[in-house]
Parts: structure tokens; C-alpha cells; sequence
């Protein structure tokens, strides 16, 4: 007899039957994928985050401008690559728990909560949550930048890139990241390492997202850099009426008007 | 994973190790018939996965005077099944005394792909020029030679993408005239361009591969006149005879993200 | 000509000293042994016509085949050792099929003519790699007509591996005599039917036998070109393109009673 209430977590009832059918040839759907550039760099006054806002599902793009920067707290945000909804809802879960850990503590958390709360979970999962993330924030501790692979192995660098357009966007950080830059040489910095997977990597495209975190103050930059506006087309490509063809025309009613006969009596409510 | 493992029976088993000769570069091609001209473009991107391997690497080939030819699929093949046609043209013109009509070039590159039927080049063509009697013409291939005579055709990375646009916009699929009117046989040279880049725009928005740059070439029977050309920048002529077909090619930028 | 016999006859593939090559010079003789065979080409198409030398009254004059088809526009006449013709249109043939099957166009009759002339000097000692030759030249001269995109032409190939392109020729022992009275006779603007009977006029001069039904055959290519995409004819045109064609004996007949 199986219960009507799930238990909490991750429901793999279904892994065997899909197993099945994969071996008989039948592809699993796909996931969408945030093929992404991702950064996070330290400055002199705390951290730049970064992303490009791209989204696509294999060689297709399926939005030109998703948002890849995900609220922790009000200091500590995360960039996610990866599987989207893994992304999403990873972040999503981990920022619940901060604000009740937050809660429960009566302090500000701190960014290596969210990093230890993260690769624990990515780590129970064996990599099949598919999340690569960028973490970033300042807390009492000072600032920190972390990276959180999808097997749950961490890193804590000054300067980070993750997703399929790391590779161009670490070759921006390797040539020009230098110790305590000020608030705008670090955003430029971000843009430019940004714009190198936005590209030179097919996976990332679109507008460039910052996210500015300060211990006073976190500032997010959506669509700071917008280099690739769409072009206007030659033709319009409107209809005549009457372009779309129909077998049968049926025509409805949908006030139906009806007619309250109150018989004498007997609809009256008992008060006795 | 690379080392070998022991059986069950204790002895290394031999496993075999696959060569890969074919890769997949991106990019995106089409061709337009009209009555007297035809229209053949691509965009000029090439890549491997995520990597661009150049914003530059033609797809589109001048074979004749009157005939020009689309590659798409694998970059290297392409760039060797084009050359090979071009030899083969050279020895036609020399045997024969004359340049090969484009029926004949149809003919001659189905001979040639389905030649290679058991290791194909793996690219799939389309060859548009100017028939004998003067009417624009476009011929799609597969990569073992199946081919047709068809008023337009994309192919590559975004033809799911293009062709269904094409097919409503050229061949009129599910639109029904006005009453009392009918859907023309052929559009005219500017409302084609527009059709073209606008695929290529469109194509680029949504397909990670296609974009940097468009190469349209334009063939113009004899004796038509190309002012309509007027109106497009980028223009170049690469007519090299005189009252013959004319030849022209439009270069245009797409977005490099 | 035996007197003049020397070492130089033996290889094939040798000159001699005044720069001759004996084998095919002697080939060349072979022909104008061979029957007369007449060619004329006019606007409207071109017309062969061929001698048959019907030596015994026992034989069948039918089975004796001169001319012949190449492909549906153009074919050939024959005058020489008819035997090796067989090898060179063999090669004719799959030379126009090929150009068919790989272009979708009919071959020009220039490139038959071509096609013929490399395959003739394909004689003597094979070098490695390539293809096993032929041991002597081909003692056969050809008269190949056809129409194609230029129109209606005559091509003459002989053994040395020359191709001619000819508004009238003739070939073969009677071949002198007739050249000349074409020269006299053909006009620019001849039509096909004063052709015909032309050339049988011309091979009865140098016939011995009197001219029949029986010991001529005649064949003929119009010159109506068939467009890739013209597919029907005008009402006008009552005759469809009949392309090369080769007289049956009572159409042979007819054009023999107008003569």
C-alpha cells in the first residue's frame, strides 16, 4: 500500500522504468541547459558576479534573456550553470534554508554556509543535480568567492569562471585581474570576461548580468551590457485576415438564458 | 576508463578503438529560384561544438558564369567535393569546348557524391544558377547524390529552422488567397533578398551556430536588368563576361554572440 | 610497296628516318580498298551512304551492316577493315552513354569524333600500368554524322588518329572520283532529300554493279534539336525528331526511284 504524502526529497520511483526504456533505444527528454559564462571576481571592497543570458536546449536557444545571478541573501547571490531547473531550484532550496538558518541563529549567515549547505546536497546526488555555480558574497567574515562543482567539490579563488565559456572568460582574468582593484576596474573587468564567452563560446550569448556585493551594499546590474540588440527585419510578416483556412464553422451560445419558476412556498429557510 | 581490463577468464580482451573521420561545422545555407534569376546564400560561420573555429570560411562557390554551388556539413569535405567539381568543369570545358550547363553540373555531382556511396563526403549541396532556357534554378542534394530540381531549399544547422519559413513564404504552404486571387508563381529579386536576409537575421537569433557573417550571390539571366540591386549595400559585381549572366554577391554582417 | 620495305615496318610504334610510321601509312591503304562510302552534310541534317559489295548472288545483302547507330542523335559509316569498327563504336558507344549518365546531355558529335581518334592510336607494345593496346593500328576510316546544340555535322576519323569536320566526304576505293563530284555538286543550301540523292548518285559512278536497294544503305540524322526543355513540338512540326536514322529498303527504295 503506498502512502498518499510523498516523503520529502527527490522521488526516484521512476529510475528503473526509465532505465528500461533507455535501453530499448528511447532517449530520455532533454534538459534545458544553461550553456553560460559565469564569473565572480574579489575587488578591493567585496565581489563582482557575473553572467551572460543565454539559455538553450542543444544548438537551439531558448531564451535570449534568462537570469542566470540567483538570490541566496540579501549579501550572497549565485551564479548557476548547468541543467536550468537544477540551477534554479538548487539555489531556490539553499536560500530557504539561509533565510530560516538566518532565522534560527539571529545572525547574518555567512557565505560559506550557503557553500557548505550546497556541496553537501550536490554531493548526496552523486552529480546527477546538474549545477555548477559561482558563489559569491560578503558576510562579518569579510568576502568570500567560491566555486561549486556539480559532484560537490569546491574551490575559494579571488577570481572564478565556470560553464562553457570559462575557458575565455578565465583568459580575461589571467591577463588582467589584479589584487584590491577598485569597484570599476572590477566590473570591467567582469563585462570583458563576459563578453569573451558571450563570443567566442557558441553556449553563451545575449546581454551581460553584474551583481556588485559590498558589506553595506548589494547592488544588482541586470543587463548592464546589451552588445547584441536584435536586428530589425526587411519585411513585415503580418496575415490578411482570412489567410488561415477552416473546414467547418459551428457558432455557440454561451449566454444561456433561463427562465426561475418559485413555486409557492417551502423554500423559505427553517427557523424554528 | 583507457586501460584494458582483465575478463572474467584472466586475459586482456582486445577492444577496438574508433577513428572518426567526420566532424559537423555548423552553419547554414540556402538557395531561391525565381523566373529569371536565382538567389544563393549562407552564412559564413564555422564550428566545432562550442568553439568557433573562424567568423570567415565561405560556403558559397562560383563554378561558372552561371552557376554557383552551396556546401554545408563538414568544412573539409565540402572544401574537397568543391574543388573536385571545379577539375571536373575544367576538364568538361576543355573536352567539350564550352561551359557545363547546370543540368549537366546536377547530373555530375550526383555522379560524383553517389561515386563515394559507401564512405560519403558529408555535406549536403545546393546548386542554383541559370538553366539553358534562361529560368532561374536550384538543386538540392543529399550527401550520397539524391537529388531535385526544386524553387527553393535550405539545408544545415538551422534548416528546421529556415525551411518551414521558406516553404510558407515562397511556396505559399497554409496561406489561402483572398477570394478571387492567387498566390504568384515567382517573387521578385527585392522580395526574395528581403526573404533571405531576414532567414539568416532570424536563423541567427535562435541557432547557436549560425551567424558573423551572410554571403548572398545573385544570377541574373542574360538580359535582365539589375537595378533592383540598387537599393542593397555591399554589392559586388563578379560578372566576367560581356551580354552573358550576370553575377553578383552581397556581403552582409550578423551577430557574432 | 614492297619494294620499299625495310626494318622500319616491323614496330608499330617506330618512325623512320623521313619521320613515317609505315603501319599506320599502310593502314590508310587498307581503306581505299574498302567500299566507296559517302558523306553530306546540309542545314536541314546530314546523310550517309555506303556501298555494299555483294560478291555472291548467295548472299544475304541485309546482314551486311555499314552504317551504324551510336547514340539516338548521331551514328556512323564505315569503310576499311569493317571488323575493327566494331571495336572503335563498341567504344563510341559507351563513350556517349557515360557522357549521358554522367551530364544528363547528349555527347557532341565533335567529342565522339574525339572519343574515336584517342582510342586509334591506342597501338603497340603496352607500357607498364597501363591498359592492354591493341597490336596494329585499325585499318578502318569512319564517317561520323550527327546533330547536336551546333547542328547537323560530318566528322571523318582515319587510322593516324586525325578528326576533320567535312560539309561532304567520301571514303573508301572509289573515294577520288566521288570526293570530286561532291565538290562539284553540293550547295550551302541543299536539302536533305537532294542529299540523298546525291550521295547515291555519287556511288553509283563508282559502283561497278548497278545500283539497288540491295547493295546501298543509307541513313540520316535531321537536324531538329531537341531543347532539354522543349518536350513538345509545335503543331506545325508534323514529324517528330527522329534523330539518327537508317533507311529501311523501301524507303531506300523511294529515294532510289528519284534519282
Amino acid at each position: 500500500m503506498t502512502s498518499v504524502f510523498s516523503p520529502p526529497g527527490f522521488n526516484f520511483s521512476n529510475q528503473s522504468r526509465n532505465d528500461f526504456i533507455a535501453e530499448k533505444g528511447i532517449p530520455m527528454p532533454k534538459a534545458t541547459s544553461t550553456g553560460t559564462t559565469i564569473v565572480g571576481c574579489l575587488f578591493a571592497d567585496g565581489i563582482v558576479l557575473g553572467a551572460d543570458t543565454r539559455a538553450t536546449e542543444g544548438d537551439i536557444v531558448a531564451d535570449k534573456n534568462c537570469e542566470k545571478i540567483h538570490y541566496i541573501t540579501e549579501s550572497i547571490r549565485c551564479c548557476g550553470a548547468g541543467t536550468a531547473a537544477d540551477t534554479e531550484f538548487t539555489t531556490a532550496l539553499i536560500s530557504s534554508n539561509m533565510e530560516l538558518h538566518a532565522l534560527s541563529t539571529g545572525r547574518k549567515p555567512r557565505v560559506v554556509t550557503a557553500m557548505t549547505m550546497l556541496k553537501q546536497m550536490l554531493f548526496r546526488h552523486h552529480g546527477n543535480i546538474g549545477a555548477a555555480l559561482v558563489l559569491g558574497g560578503v558576510d562579518a567574515t569579510g568576502p568570500h568567492l567560491f566555486t561549486v562543482a556539480p559532484h560537490g567539490s569546491t574551490d575559494k579563488l579571488p577570481y572564478v569562471t565556470m560553464g562553457s565559456g570559462s575557458l575565455a572568460a578565465m583568459a580575461v582574468f589571467e591577463s588582467s585581474w589584479k589584487p584590491n582593484m577598485s569597484r570599476d576596474d572590477a566590473l570591467q573587468l567582469v563585462k570583458d570576461a563576459i563578453s569573451a564567452g558571450i563570443f567566442n563560446d557558441l553556449g553563451s550569448g545575449s546581454n551581460v548580468d553584474a551583481c556588485i556585493i559590498t558589506a553595506s551594499h548589494t547592488e544588482m546590474l541586470r543587463n548592464v551590457e546589451m552588445p547584441n540588440q536584435r536586428v530589425e527585419k526587411e519585411r513585415q510578416y503580418r496575415f490578411a485576415r482570412g489567410t488561415t483556412a477552416w473546414k467547418s464553422e459551428e457558432i455557440r451560445k454561451l449566454v444561456v438564458s433561463e427562465e426561475v419558476i418559485l413555486l409557492a412556498g417551502g423554500d423559505e429557510m427553517d427557523t424554528t | 576508463m583507457e586501460h584494458s581490463f582483465a575478463s572474467p577468464s584472466g586475459h586482456p580482451q582486445p577492444h577496438q578503438r574508433h577513428f572518426n573521420p567526420y566532424s559537423e561545422n555548423g552553419g547554414t545555407i540556402l538557395a531561391i529560384a525565381g523566373a529569371n534569376f536565382s538567389v544563393i546564400a549562407g552564412d559564413t560561420r564555422q564550428s566545432e561544438g562550442y568553439s568557433i573555429q573562424t567568423r570567415y570560411a565561405p560556403k558559397v562557390f562560383r563554378l561558372t558564369d552561371k552557376a554557383v554551388l552551396a556546401t554545408n556539413g563538414f568544412a573539409a569535405d565540402g572544401n574537397m567535393f568543391v574543388k573536385k567539381v571545379r577539375q571536373r568543369l575544367e576538364w568538361y570545358r576543355h573536352a567539350h569546348s564550352k561551359d557545363m550547363p547546370i543540368r549537366a553540373i546536377a547530373r555530375l555531382i550526383q555522379t560524383m557524391l553517389y561515386a563515394r556511396r559507401f564512405f560519403p563526403y558529408y555535406v549536403y549541396n545546393i546548386l542554383g544558377g541559370i538553366e539553358e532556357d534562361g529560368s532561374g534554378a536550384v538543386y538540392s542534394f543529399d550527401p550520397v547524390g539524391s537529388y531535385e530540381r526544386e524553387a527553393c531549399r535550405a539545408a544545415g544547422a538551422a534548416q528546421s529552422l529556415v525551411q518551414p519559413f521558406l516553404d510558407n513564404q515562397i511556396y505559399f504552404k497554409n496561406q489561402t488567397p483572398a477570394h478571387g486571387t492567387s498566390h504568384p508563381a515567382h517573387l521578385p529579386l527585392d522580395h526574395v533578398l528581403e526573404l533571405v536576409i531576414d532567414s539568416f537575421t532570424s536563423a541567427t537569433e535562435r541557432h547557436i551556430e549560425v551567424g558573423d557573417g551572410l554571403e548572398i550571390y545573385v544570377v541574373l539571366a542574360k538580359g535582365s536588368t539589375p537595378q533592383v540591386l540598387d537599393r542593397w549595400q555591399g554589392v559586388t559585381e563578379m560578372t566576367t563576361t560581356q551580354d552573358g549572366e550576370r553575377m553578383f554577391v552581397i556581403r552582409r554582417n550578423l551577430k557574432r554572440d | 610497296m614492297f619494294l620499299t620495305r625495310s626494318e622500319y615496318d616491323r614496330g608499330v610504334n617506330t618512325f623512320s628516318p623521313e619521320g613515317r610510321l609505315f603501319q599506320v601509312e599502310y593502314a590508310m591503304e587498307a581503306i581505299k580498298l574498302g567500299s566507296t562510302t559517302v558523306g553530306i552534310r546540309t542545314p536541314h541534317g546530314v546523310v550517309l551512304a555506303v556501298e555494299k559489295r555483294v560478291h555472291s548472288p548467295l548472299l544475304e545483302s541485309a546482314s551486311i551492316e555499314k552504317i551504324m547507330e551510336i547514340d539516338t542523335h548521331l551514328g556512323c559509316a564505315m569503310s576499311g577493315l569493317t571488323a575493327d569498327a566494331r571495336t572503335i563504336i563498341d567504344h563510341a558507344r559507351v563513350t556517349a552513354q557515360n557522357h549521358s549518365f554522367t551530364y544528363d546531355e547528349k555527347i557532341k558529335v565533335e567529342s565522339v569524333a574525339q572519343a574515336v581518334c584517342d582510342l586509334a592510336l591506342r597501338f603497340g607494345e603496352s607500357v607498364h600500368d597501363e591498359e592492354a593496346m591493341m597490336s596494329r593500328p585499325f585499318g578502318v576510316a569512319l564517317l561520323i554524322a550527327g546533330n547536336d546544340e551546333l547542328g547537323p555535322q560530318l566528322y571523318h576519323t582515319d587510322p593516324s588518329g586525325t578528326s576533320m569536320r567535312y560539309d561532304a566526304k567520301a571514303i573508301g576505293s572509289g573515294s577520288e572520283a566521288a570526293q570530286s563530284e561532291l565538290q562539284d555538286k553540293w550547295h550551302k543550301q541543299m536539302t536533305l532529300q537532294e542529299a540523298q540523292i546525291l550521295t547515291l548518285r555519287v556511288l553509283k559512278q563508282v559502283m561497278e554493279e548497278k545500283l539497288d536497294q540491295h547493295n546501298v544503305q543509307v541513313a540520316q540524322v535531321h537536324s531538329v534539336y531537341s531543347h532539354p526543355f522543349v518536350h513538345c513540338l509545335t503543331a506545325s512540326q508534323v514529324t517528330a525528331e527522329k534523330g539518327f536514322e537508317i533507311l529501311d529498303e523501301t524507303s531506300l527504295k523511294g529515294v532510289i526511284e528519284l534519282m
